[in-house]
């Protein structure tokens, strides 16, 4: 702390005690000033930053402090020199509002420790209730008691298996040796301090500093030393195994080196529809590549339901000899529908007015015959191909016959995912 | 049978996101998972690693920018990637990096709104929402591609704005770029450079007179001091002075909230990214950007066909306004038409200052793509 600093706290206040005994803390850790950094966030608590002249001080908004905390402390350890101790002081309502940046921290097992000031209330902005306002405590908001409990939060740190976790009061002998201990602990800690807001808490309340033990117990709330464990690793140390282990496992994205042999001299558009689940969108995303590798431009647009899994499957695609603009198909060159599922929703989109007497529409013949007036292409794709693999081998049907490029590439390109061509699809697809 | 010496990949645009971060050195990646989005997410959690960074996940939004914003303040680049609904969530922590001057990247894939909206359905309703999202109106950065390839371009550019002039940016791209797989030519990217922030040491010769958030002109950018570095970091979202210090409406206070937009109105000539293509006797501009722009160059290939006289200005950098950029394409048409998927001409409603007394025709729409004939038909 600053020397010779005022503290800015009213007369009697619990963060005059709390913040000179994390003072004490930090200098019995012999932790450097440069490796030290104090978040804090919005409250009386928060004054605490402009009262320490050599740590590094981050100030934010009310309640996020563990968030930014655990972006530091992750950056730290991960990316940089991991010599921080990243420390955040927070009461009891930015605990509250904050409880989630707490608890994935827990979870986390990142390096940061938590010390949450709690005065059972909100002090700077007047004393409301807070949600670590024990029941019946009267505050500027709860004029006749509070009529909810008390949030335990240190059974919140437990239940988010946190390794370090301390209850405590400002006035305790041995509160800076267990500030301390928190700091200490590598990975994440939280140490709730209860403490005497004297302008608010004590004025309407029956309330003295030897009465603040009683009252934890009085909720059941845990006091001391409540779990000190090391069974976890501290997150940079998890990382290291979990995940850089396996970087030589990782491959880089791949680029091809196209040579161009397609027959294209204008776009094609191509609407594929089926059920989810059966590749629809994958199979398309083969003949792409196999584009591609002929020298033509493309795009792929996909549709389904939310649930990804259920319902219809449908992509849009354009092949193109030059640069790609609108990406809608508006007046389809073929419409491939494999299942009922498929051709419902064609329709709920509007296809048959997205086509024309030059479309071509290659469908499973169970469906044929709700089309009229059209060019239809009537296949046992179903029969011979699976339901899995029909939209593949309506794709395959549409290069071999209609000849964008050579059938030979896209042969190439589904090979690599399914095996030999000429066992990928029943005997009798093959002389369709 | 002709070897192209293109090197050549299916990707989506949030697939070229990332990459592109990648190339702007990002070390940094928090995020959550929300469509069109989440796309730019995996492709951080598959590729940072093997680049020498970490991408973790969050348990909100919230938590997703301010895990960026810490790791920036330790001196890593981050980027995070949502859209609208996620958006919302992250406005408060967008000013805090706006106010401690902290470089961050912020990717907005928009799709329809509001709130909920159309999860799986594109849109371009968020420009305003993405540019006015602070108390005191600050200018953010915001730039939106409309290929995939523009998607990693931009996002390099991005990061080079944001280190440069030590602010959030906002790369706005939409659920039809984010999510459409197109054919990209890799050429020229490997050759994009990115800018670093400047940090500051005990040693540089300027150190003496150093200030966490000095200045003294209005283009001057204070050295970064990173937390666990050598120099006491002074941060908070309050409003404070030089030093960092909490000084409620002292003149050197006011004079660093208005810093914190002269700033960027200072290199405002350098923030401009347009792409206008004219016909000196065109009787019609069409001004468009993301998505859209796609269309308008379809409906304009359609229309010059037909023998019309058509300009066009596709906009990448919307915000700051590039408004001499949009009042010089204007200059000779007798019509200006803006087409962008929302209601209410967003962006519209913001240039018609601009379009010194031209009739301005808004071709919008929500819930499906703007089509070329819906632009070829206001025509002149």
């Amino acid at each position: 702390m600053t020397e010779g600093v005022v503290m800015p706290f009213c007369k009697g206040c619990g963060h005059s005690n709390i913040l000179n005994k994390l003072n004490d803390a930090l200098g019995a850790l012999k932790l450097s000033p440069k490796d030290v950094c104090l978040v804090t966030d919005i409250g009386c608590i928060g004054l605490a930053d402009a009262l320490f002249d050599k740590v590094h001080t981050v100030h934010t908004t009310h309640g996020r402090s563990t968030g930014f905390a655990t972006g530091i402390a992750v950056a730290d350890k991960v990316l940089a020199e991991k010599k921080l101790k990243t420390i955040v002081l927070i009461g009891d309502g930015g605990s509250m509002i904050g409880l989630l940046h707490i608890v994935n921290a827990a979870l986390m097992n990142v390096d940061v420790t938590v010390i949450v000031a709690n005065n059972f209330l909100f002090g700077m902005t007047g004393g409301q209730q807070s949600s670590l306002t024990p029941e019946h405590f009267v505050t500027q908001t709860t004029p006749f008691g509070s009529m909810n409990p008390a949030l335990d939060i240190c059974a919140i740190a437990d239940a988010s298996k946190a390794g370090f976790i301390a209850r405590k009061t400002s006035t305790d002998k041995d509160l800076t040796e267990s500030i301390a201990k928190a700091i200490a602990h590598d990975g994440f800690s939280i140490i709730e301090i209860l403490e005497l807001c004297t302008e608010h808490a004590t004025k309407h309340n029956e309330l003295k500093g030897n009465m603040l033990a009683k009252m934890a117990e009085a909720e059941g709330h845990k006091l001391g030393i409540i779990k000190d464990s090391n069974v976890r690793k501290e997150f940079s140390l998890k990382y290291t195994e979990d995940i850089e282990s396996h970087i030589p496992e990782m491959k880089p994205p791949k680029l091809s080196e196209p040579v161009t042999e397609h027959y294209l001299t204008k776009p094609w558009s191509i609407v594929i529809s089926g059920n989810a689940g059966e590749r629809v969108q994958s199979s398309t995303g083969l003949l792409c590549e196999a584009a591609i590798n002929c020298g033509l431009q493309t795009t792929q647009k996909n549709d389904n339901p939310i649930t990804q899994g259920s319902g219809f499957s449908l992509s849009e695609v354009i092949i193109s000899p030059d640069e790609i603009n609108y990406t809608g198909v508006d007046n389809a060159s073929f419409v491939i529908i494999v299942s009922e599922e498929g051709l419902k929703e064609l329709d709920s989109q509007d296809i048959f007015h997205r086509a024309d007497d030059k479309t071509v529409f290659i469908v499973d013949e169970a469906i044929s015959k709700y089309i009229r007036g059209y060019n239809i292409v009537s296949l046992p794709l179903r029969k011979t191909c699976g339901g899995e693999k029909a939209a593949l081998g309506a794709i395959d049907y549409l290069v071999r016959k209609f000849n964008p490029f050579p059938h030979e590439r896209f042969k190439k390109v589904i090979e690599k995912r399914n095996g030999e061509y000429d066992k990928i699809f029943k005997k009798n697809y093959y002389s369709l | 049978m002709l070897t192209s010496s293109k090197r050549m990949a299916l990707r989506s645009g949030n697939q070229m996101v990332a990459e592109g971060a990648i190339k702007a050195g990002c070390k940094f990646f928090a995020g959550y998972p929300i469509t069109p989005a989440s796309g730019v997410y995996k492709g951080m959690i598959d590729m940072l690693p093997l680049n020498k960074g970490i991408a973790i996940n969050s348990p909100d939004e919230i938590s997703a920018l301010a895990y960026c914003v810490g790791a920036s303040m330790r001196g890593y680049k981050a980027m995070t990637a949502t859209s609208g609904p996620g958006w919302a969530l992250m406005i408060e922590t967008v000013q805090y990096a706006l106010i401690t001057e902290t470089p961050v990247v912020i990717c907005v894939v928009q799709r329809l709104g509001p709130c909920t909206g159309g999860a799986t359905q594109g849109g371009q309703g968020d420009i305003l929402i993405t540019e006015f999202a602070t108390s005191g109106g600050y200018t953010i950065p915001v730039i939106y591609p409309s290929t995939a390839k523009e998607c990693y371009e931009l996002t390099v550019k991005a990061f080079n704005w944001s280190e440069k002039l030590r602010t959030p940016v906002v790369l706005l791209t939409d659920k039809e770029i984010g999510m459409t797989t197109e054919s990209v030519d890799y050429s020229g990217l490997d050759e994009l450079s990115s800018i670093s922030r400047k940090v500051i040491k005990i040693d540089d010769a300027d150190f003496r007179n150093w200030k966490m958030y000095g200045f003294d002109s209005p283009g001057m950018i204070a050295k970064f001091a990173p937390v666990g570095g050598d120099i006491k970091v002074t941060a908070t979202g309050s409003a404070h002075n030089a030093n960092g210090l909490l000084k409620k409406n002292d003149s050197e206070t006011i004079s660093i909230l208005r810093h914190l937009e002269e700033k960027i109105q200072a290199y405002k000539n350098e923030l401009i990214i347009v792409n206008e293509d004219r016909d000196e006797n065109a009787d019609t501009l069409v001004i468009s950007f993301g998505i859209t722009a796609r269309t308008m160059k379809e409906a304009v290939k359609q229309a010059r066909l037909t023998g019309k006289k058509v300009s066009t200005l596709t906009i990448y950098s919307m915000f700051p306004i590039p408004s001499e950029q949009i009042s010089k394409a204007a200059e000779n048409v007798k019509r200006v038409i803006v087409a962008e998927e929302n209601i209410n001409g967003q962006y519209r409603m913001l240039i018609e200052p601009f379009l010194n007394g031209k009739e301005v025709v808004g071709v919008n729409k929500i819930g499906s793509l703007i089509k070329p004939g819906e632009i070829t038909e206001r025509m002149v």
